[in-house]
């Protein structure tokens, strides 16, 4: 296969981009080729300049201040500062794209079907019938079932991962040379990431289809990469096989990069079991939400977000909630805290019924237990200081103001690993992990005795999800906290859990210690969950594919 | 989408009639005076009063006198006591001139609107879009009377070019209508154009920036195709929304001062006599036609756009 012709050689890639601050270098002098037939991965972290060197191949890099040199060649034409016309011709014909977000990569407006038949028609003379025709067969190949009907349905009316398989539809409609596909399974739950890199293997072993694959994600590499390049502040810092790279990686940040994964076998460090009295109860806890149909809105049949839901959190431990989106997991929590009014049921909290409290009941309640977010970026408000983000719960609950206030704050943040001097700055100087110590140090400032952390690393890179874990456990044995830890990840819950309790369409299917659920899984679900998980190793991910048998 | 747009004619239906009782609380309940009196106008006698309190039923309980009321406008029986003319079909003679106004400023506004706003988005930054933004906030900044006053001086009594007052109908000369009310057209259209230019603008580069546009480009659309039919399309949509609301405001009575300084015959050149005069029964009625087109216009732009973008059609159905 190496001794191919490549389909694309990239030489000598640079892209900067003007800014304020000068020119910041995207990519950095990045060369690689692609040949025939192969899955070539490029992986990197949040701004190493994967995804631009990926857009910037196929001219849409369009900032007007964008710098970009080097050469990118498809066969014998040049890529680089081609016209627009050109590239065109390129663009879905021979080289074809599937973005991260199925969600927003549909156009809203139109249907799935005229979206792929217009595809089509950008390249091809066909009418609309046949375009029509060949878009039901495209997306019947990619596994849309009762694909004639479905074809006329609108992007909003199909789930996120038929979205995608619409998406890789469009994108191998005229049968491009190359697919490029940028972060194609991020935004989906696991068990579907596991169908889409499925098909994605499929056809490329069918069609004999190069494939450029970007992502963030060394598991979803072990799975269907043939080679590998690493890049880090614009630069391939490592290049080679799969198992060269897994295995004999040379570059320190490589190694680093696979030492920070959080393996769904790494186990937590043994911990004695916890006997303290329990501190959270939630007994037969309920949220359903109403539905009204049709045009007299006749009373239908309730979503049941959380449907009968018990379980205890001892003081001092850490109790994992996993689950996929719309499981039910977000919801739980809030009705949990009495965020929002649970139906019916049971929720004490040290020892104290609080279902059913009133806002005022609950305010002195409140300082005892508090929530990490998922988004740092979303959840810090971007117009106030640091200091005054952290230091605002305890003004408002009045346990300190003036001087005691601003070296408590100070204090809290050098707990969680931040200097004195970011003190004044606002959110917007800080990067993901540093945003996400400042919720942890907000959380943190009114000493309470339970923190929900709902998704607290998931929109994190790698090499910094580990270092928040680290200090999440490092607090939890300083301040003696009690965690309800809420993850879309099982290596991840696994990694910080005591106990993890699994959730599937509002209830809890399976609970009991980490490893009980996670080496001998009792329920059907969480066996799924289990096998979509993708292993960050290439001999396992292969065993484990030679073990489910030919797909 | 049948039963949502039976939802929400029927919902017209229910605001109109608030909008009715509302119209009729005001000009005939309000307190510490007789609306008998007040309808009579400036010249009131006794007589006049005593007749017009037995017509309107003012003596009956409440209800009685707003079912009089509305029979009396749905059946074209209402009199302006001042000018002794038969206000309903007054209006109704006015409607050509209002409808060829607002039709007309509409369709030039639309045009120019769009046109510049696209101009604007496609060359941002530019020297183009910078000229284009100064050109917007001083059409929006610009007020209507000074306007039309400007317009008047320079383009009729000074030049001649176009004539300062007066309606031509339709039917009787094409040309001549349409030389007519080329001023009233800019005069209403130039501040409109402006506000679209603007909205269309800042609504392109939103869209411009979202994923499916890039989807667009990916699949090979050339430049005009990934403009209007992803870009354009969806910036419309709120467009529409502004255009419903803005169109039956103008009906409604947004071209009262046009209309009275171009001297068109209008409905809103009506009301502002009405107005001057404090003539109440043709207030009272202008007011509930200006409010069925406020409220129609309305409705048309819910139906439009769950036609338009697909995802409100689906919220109604299955929400909750």
């Amino acid at each position: 296969m190496a001794n191919a012709a490549p389909l694309i050689a990239v030489r000598d890639l640079r892209v900067g981009f003007a800014t304020e601050g000068g020119l910041v270098q995207a990519v950095d002098g990045v060369s690689f080729e692609l040949v025939p037939g192969e899955v070539l991965a490029i992986v990197g972290e949040s701004g190493s300049g994967k995804s631009v060197t990926a857009q910037t191949i196929i001219g849409l890099t369009r900032s007007p201040n964008a710098r970009i040199e080097g050469s990118a060649q498809l066969g014998d034409a040049e890529l680089i500062g081609a016209s627009e016309s050109e590239l065109q011709g390129v663009r879905g014909e021979r080289i074809g794209m599937v973005f991260q977000d199925p969600m927003t990569s549909f156009n809203p407006v139109y249907r799935v079907g005229a979206q792929i038949v217009e595809a089509i028609r950008a390249h091809r003379p066909a009418t609309k019938e046949e375009a029509h025709e060949q878009a039901v067969a495209l997306l019947d190949s990619v596994g849309i079932p009762d694909a004639a009907r479905r074809i006329d349905d609108y992007p909003h009316q199909f789930s996120g991962g038929m979205r995608q398989r619409a998406m890789i539809a469009m994108a191998l409609a005229l049968e491009p040379e190359v697919l490029i596909a940028d972060e194609p399974t991020t935004a989906l739950d696991v068990t579907v990431q596991a169908q889409i890199l499925t098909l994605l293997a499929r056809l490329n072993r069918e069609r004999g289809l190069a494939t450029l694959l970007i992502t963030h994600d060394l598991g979803v590499v072990a799975e269907v990469a043939d080679r590998v390049l690493v890049m880090h502040e614009g630069r391939i810092v490592e290049r080679g096989s799969l198992d060269e790279v897994f295995y004999a990686a040379k570059d320190p940040y490589t190694r680093r990069l696979l030492d920070a994964v959080v393996r769904i076998e790494s186990a937590a460090p043994l911990r004695p079991p916890r006997s303290g009295a329990a501190l959270l109860e939630v007994t037969d806890l309920v949220k359903h939400y109403p539905a009204r149909r049709g045009l007299l809105r006749r009373e239908a049949e309730p979503v049941r977000a959380v449907d009968g839901v018990s379980f205890s959190l001892r003081a001092g431990e850490t109790l994992g909630l996993v689950g996929e989106s719309g499981c039910g997991k977000s919801t739980l929590c809030r009705a949990a805290l009495q965020l929002i009014e649970p139906s019916s049921g049971s929720v004490r909290f040290a020892g104290r019924e609080i279902a059913g409290l009133s806002r005022r009941e609950m305010r002195p309640l409140r300082r005892e237990m508090q929530i990490v977010f998922q988004d740092p970026y979303a959840s810090l408000n971007p117009r106030k200081r640091i200091g005054q983000i952290v230091g605002d719960p305890l003004e408002l609950q009045g346990v300190a103001s003036g001087d005691a206030l601003r070296e408590q704050v100070l204090e809290l943040l050098g707990r969680v690993g931040l200097r004195p001097e970011h003190y004044d700055r606002f959110p917007h100087e800080f990067s993901g992990g540093q945003r996400q110590r400042i919720g942890i140090a907000r959380a943190l400032a009114l000493r309470p005795k339970l923190i929900v952390a709902d998704e607290p690393v998931s929109a994190l890179d790698v090499s910094i999800r580990a270092q928040i874990l680290d200090l999440l456990a490092e607090l939890q044995g300083d301040f003696g906290l009690t965690y309800l830890f809420v993850a879309h990840d099982i290596g991840v819950v696994r990694h910080v859990s005591d106990r993890i309790a699994v959730m599937n369409k509002g209830r809890i299917v399976e609970e009991g210690p980490a490893d009980q659920v996670c080496e001998r899984p009792a329920d059907p679900f969480t066996r799924k969950l289990l096998a979509a998980v993708p292993i960050p190793d290439p001999h396992e991910a292969r065993a484990r594919r030679a073990a489910a048998g030919p797909a | 989408m049948g039963a949502f747009v039976l939802k929400r004619l029927g919902g017209m239906a229910l605001v109109l009639l608030a909008v009715s009782v509302l119209t009729f609380l005001i000009f005939n309940v309000i307190p510490n005076s007789d609306p008998a009196v007040r309808m009579a106008g400036k010249n009131a006698n006794p007589q006049l009063v005593a007749n017009i309190t037995e017509e309107w039923g003012f003596d009956d309980p409440l209800p009685q006198q707003y079912l009089t009321m509305m029979g009396k406008i749905f059946s074209g029986d209402v009199i302006s006591y001042q000018g002794q003319e038969d206000v309903v079909s007054r209006i109704a003679e006015g409607i050509p001139a209002t409808l060829s106004l607002c039709i007309g400023a509409a369709l030039i506004w639309i045009f120019f609107g769009v046109l510049l706003g696209y101009l604007s988005a496609v060359r941002s930054g530019g020297l183009l879009d910078k000229a284009l933004t100064i050109l917007a906030v001083a059409g929006i900044s610009i007020p209507v009377f000074w306007l039309a006053a400007i317009l008047l001086n320079y383009l009729a009594y000074e030049t001649e070019l176009f004539p300062a007052q007066g309606y031509v109908e339709l039917t009787e000369d094409p040309l001549d209508w349409a030389y007519h009310l080329v001023l009233p057209w800019v005069t209403v259209a130039v501040t409109l154009i402006g506000l679209y230019s603007r909205v269309l603008r800042s609504n392109m580069l939103d869209v411009m920036d979202e994923d499916y546009v890039r989807t667009a480009r990916a699949k090979g659309l050339n430049e005009s195709q990934v403009m209007r039919r992803h870009v354009m399309r969806n910036s419309l949509i709120g467009i529409i929304t502004l255009f419903g609301l803005d169109f039956g405001a103008l009906i409604g009575g947004g071209a009262i001062l046009t209309e009275a300084i171009f001297n068109l015959n209008g409905v809103g050149q009506y009301a502002f006599e009405s107005i001057e005069n404090l003539d109440l029964p043709p207030i009272m009625a202008i007011t509930l036609f200006g409010a069925f087109f406020v409220v129609l216009f309305n409705a048309l732009v819910d139906i439009a756009y769950a036609y338009l973008d697909p995802r409100v059609k689906l919220g109604s159905a299955t929400d909750g």
